[in-house]
């Protein structure tokens, strides 16, 4: 069975999980709530993510996913339930997780050319001077930026600058990657081009990502699983597996039967929750 | 680029030699008395005697080192302590009432008590120079850090920048085009009162052989004084115009 019917209950969505559960999850988020005042945003949220895996997230506008990908990051504190790293409890942000804004414009340093913006997460870890422009230069001829190291933000454009915060969270060296609809401002092109470098950056560093995204066909494309958020308050309304091959390629496996199938559940999925 | 700032530099020399050529017509045509107006001609030379073996230069240096001095102390303790206050809410919360009470005081009001506690002396210039001039930095810099983008603190976070890196690599530089634009208004603010302090404390230094000068009706010495005076401030905030264009490049960009 390739989806799970059942949602709502964390137990459930285990015995889909490709992962065998001996194998310790690396985010384990556990009855999380949520809520300003006395308005719940967040209302119970229970996903085991394994080491490596992919989590896709999709849901309508305002339901909480930016808050649920907070709470990963350790900037934002659940009301109650917990989220474990590697089995401890995740207290606040934490080097090992790393966030890709949406808002590209303001999470870089203006001040800072390209090459300076990596560097930061060096300076950060206490990487010594001596080996920061070589780890640069790898970096940003991985993210294709190479040629650009010495520009400043305001003068890339704003698929150069996205990548900029992906090379910025990849010097990190991360355990988890989160990303906030990160290609939601980029042409279609472009975003496809960034969509196949996260997907072998992943699979280089051996990174959990957890994908937020609008695009449906985004979210099949790059995840092992999909999680489909409700409204109301935010809770998982659907847990769907992706059982496409890798590595996955633009053209192939978005014409994969399979691939096809998913689009038409997932849409059928949202289309209920905005009537 | 080059060519229209080089159309600035023409226009702004040619308003000049209007200027001075007015001057000129009104002592020519000897609408106010030499005594009290001299000419454009009778400055110049002055200027060039002073300089050349006369009082002025010693005088034009204590001035400028006087003004330099209490406007670096200013810079420094405005810096730091904005940056102090700053970093925190809760010290911003605490402090910042205090401080919009006392920053409309003019500096002046501050004299007679720099005179009270250190007399008619150097320190005493100083610290109403340093006093004076330290507003805009302090306020700039709160300022600066408290409008810096929220996100870059969540940046700071994720990436486990400490507290002092925070400030140092993130909080200062995004307060920079404030800070920079303030130590501006605060070297302007150091002339003035480098000369006021000299003319109330008879310091050796541009105000006091000034006030000299006007007190014996020698009135070209008096304008070769001021002329010098527009000259330091020029000088002053054309280096600074050039520190700042240097370091907000990334900002010149877009
Ligand atoms: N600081 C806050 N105070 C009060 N309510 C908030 C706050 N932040 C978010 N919310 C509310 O929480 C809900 C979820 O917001 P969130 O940003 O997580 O949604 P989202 O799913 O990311 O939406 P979008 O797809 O538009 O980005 C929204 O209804 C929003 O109004
Ligand atoms: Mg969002």
């Amino acid at each position: 069975m390739a989806v799970t019917q059942a949602p709502f209950h964390a137990g459930e969505f285990d015995r889909a999980d490709p992962v065998p559960r001996s194998v310790q999850p690396r985010i384990r988020i556990r009855d999380v709530t949520l809520s300003y005042g006395a308005l719940q945003i967040i209302g119970g949220i229970s996903v085991d993510i394994a080491p490596g895996e992919t989590i896709s997230v999709i849901g309508p506008s305002g339901c909480g996913k930016t808050t649920l990908l907070r709470m990963l990051a350790g900037l934002a504190k659940p009301t109650s339930g917990s989220v474990e790293l590697d089995g401890s409890v995740l207290a606040g942000p934490n080097r090992s997780v790393a966030i890709v804004f949406q808002d590209y414009g303001k999470a870089l340093l203006p001040w800072r050319t390209a090459a300076g913006n990596v560097s930061l997460a060096l300076e950060a870890r206490g990487c010594p001077a001596r080996e920061r422009p070589e780890i640069i230069r790898d970096l940003l001829d991985k993210i294709g930026l190479g040629r650009h190291a010495d520009k400043y933000p305001s003068e890339m454009s704003g698929g150069m600058q996205q990548r900029l915060q992906i090379a910025r969270c990849l010097a990190q060296e991360p355990k988890v990657l989160l990303m906030d609809e990160p290609f939601g401002a980029l042409d279609a092109m472009t975003r496809q081009a960034l969509q196949d470098e996260v997907l072998s950056l992943v699979a280089m560093t051996g990174a959990t990502m957890v994908f937020v995204t609008h695009d449906l066909e985004e979210a099949i494309y790059l995840g092992d699983r999909i999680v489909c958020l409700q409204p109301n308050p935010g809770r998982v309304g659907r847990m769907v597996d992706v059982r496409l091959a890798r590595p996955r390629d633009q053209l192939m496996t978005r014409e994969d039967p399979e691939f096809l199938r998913l689009r038409r559940e997932l849409y059928d999925l949202i289309k209920d929750d905005h009537q | 680029m080059r060519t229209s700032s080089l159309r600035k530099v023409f226009l702004g020399l040619l308003g000049l030699a209007v200027f001075i050529l007015v001057w000129k017509l009104i002592t020519d045509a000897k609408l106010v008395s030499p005594i009290f107006f001299p000419s454009p001609e009778r400055t110049l030379a002055s200027l060039i005697k002073g300089l050349s073996g006369g009082a002025l230069l010693g005088q034009t240096l204590e001035t400028v080192q006087r003004m330099l001095l209490g406007w670096l102390l200013a810079s420094l303790v405005g810096i730091m302590l904005g940056a102090l206050i700053g970093v925190s809410r809760r010290a911003r919360a605490f402090i910042a009432p205090t401080l919009e009470l006392l920053r409309p005081l003019p500096a002046s009001a501050m004299i007679p008590i720099a005179i009270a506690f250190l007399g008619f002396s150097n320190p005493m210039v100083l610290v109403v120079i340093a006093f004076g001039a330290l507003w805009p930095m302090l306020l700039a810099t709160i300022h600066g850090f408290a409008a810096m983008e929220p996100r870059l603190y969540e940046v700071s976070a994720v990436l486990g920048l400490t507290r002092l890196q925070t400030i140092w690599k993130l909080a200062l530089p995004s307060a920079m085009p404030m800070i920079l634009a303030s130590l501006r208004l605060g070297l302007t603010i150091s002339l003035i009162l480098a000369i006021v302090g000299e003319m109330l404390a008879s310091r050796d230094g541009l105000g006091q052989s000034i006030l000299l000068a006007s007190r014996s009706f020698r009135s070209a010495d008096l304008f070769a004084g001021i002329v010098i005076l527009g000259a330091i401030g020029l000088v002053g905030s054309r280096l600074l115009s050039l520190a700042e264009a240097r370091l907000l490049r990334w900002q010149a960009t877009r």
